[in-house]
């Protein structure tokens, strides 16, 4: 039996759906420019931005914590938006609206950054002030029982 | 050069102790697919990759990985927090206990500690990217594995997490692969090692 694909395909090709590509290596598909994205605290609870990469496991529980409205949860969903459009835009250089994206929410997780450490503290040793004192100590550190929330 | 944030990447909130959940967990901080190994494997990797998109990536993923070590160490000390006797007896973490009291030890689920057997550094962009998917889809499976035994929805959530980000990873280093092949330009992909041969 004739395979028609195979036939329209290339010596060294072989066929996927609607598409020739080449064989002996492996194939994974390029995710689409500007993909659909979810906002960023969603994106948070659901561990990625992108609707197109959320792939559940049967046995997840559907209920999820939310992360609150603290100065915490709302720096951590802005900086895994940045985190992920950042590892997109190291496939995906050329795509600008992503690129646009990533410039706005490293503008608004520079200053999510300073709310956090005014209300608790610093976020990183050298965010210590004179007159704060030295408060990088401080309790509680990430792995503690309440993770950096006071 | 690495510098700290004192917060970890997804809130970590466990309340109840449970040490037999933690006996398993540990696997994803230094069984043959943890976030040990990723770490290690991606940052190591990235010395011999021919393109900036590869080093990026395996830069950024690899960084990644690290907060995710750090999640899971959390979630095991927060397990094995404020354990009565009985609890250290029961379910299987006597053993751990007994070499490492509640100290998190990169260790498998199956007792034996951490090795960089389990990992691969080629120094060829594409074998190295292929192990790359492949330990992407390892480590997904593990956590597929922890949310079957799981009965804390405070644990669940977390691993829930970490699972879906190996997912995204996967795809990640699928386009690097992709990449690197157009850069290959070549009708034989196999015909050099671009990071040997010029």
């Amino acid at each position: 039996m004739e395979n028609k694909t195979s036939v329209a395909c290339d010596v060294m090709e072989g066929s996927l759906p609607g598409a020739c590509a080449s064989m002996v290596f492996p194939y994974v598909a390029m995710q689409g420019e500007n993909p659909q994205r979810y906002n960023q605290k969603d994106a948070l609870a659901i561990g990625t931005l992108f609707p197109g990469l959320h792939l559940p496991f049967f046995k997840e529980t559907q209920q999820r914590m939310q992360c609150g409205n603290t100065a915490l949860c709302e720096l951590m969903a802005l900086d895994f938006a940045i985190n992920e459009l950042g590892l997109y835009l190291d496939t995906h250089r050329e795509d600008k609206e992503a690129l646009q994206l990533y410039t706005n929410y490293v503008t608004l997780a520079k200053e999510g950054r300073q709310r956090y450490e005014a209300a608790y503290g610093p976020l990183q040793q050298t965010a210590v002030t004179l007159s704060g004192g030295y408060t990088w100590l401080d309790d509680p550190w990430p792995w503690d029982a309440k993770g950096g929330e006071k | 050069m690495f510098v700290y944030e004192k917060r970890l990447q997804y809130p970590v909130r466990i309340t109840r102790p449970n040490p037999k959940l933690a006996s398993w967990i540990i696997s994803q901080y230094g069984g043959p697919d943890g976030e040990l190994g990723a770490s290690l494997r991606y940052l190591s990797q990235r010395y011999s990759m021919p393109y900036p998109e590869l080093k990026g990536l395996l830069t950024d993923i690899g960084t990644e990985e690290l907060g995710h070590l750090e999640m899971v160490g959390t979630i095991v000390h927060q397990l094995t927090k404020n354990l009565t006797d009985e609890q250290i007896r029961e379910g299987g973490f006597a053993a751990y206990f007994t070499d490492h009291t509640t100290g998190v030890y990169p260790t498998a689920a199956s007792g034996a500690p951490w090795n960089a057997a389990g990992i691969g550094v080629k120094g060829d962009v594409i074998a190295d990217l292929t192990e790359d998917l492949a330990a992407e889809q390892k480590a997904r499976v593990t956590y597929d594995n922890i949310l079957r035994l799981s009965d804390d929805p405070d644990v669940t959530d977390a691993i829930r997490f970490l699972r879906a980000r190996e997912i995204v990873h996967f795809q990640r280093f699928g386009e690097g692969l992709r990449l690197a092949k157009e850069k290959l330009g070549e009708k034989n992909i196999y015909y050099m090692n671009p990071s040997l041969d010029q």
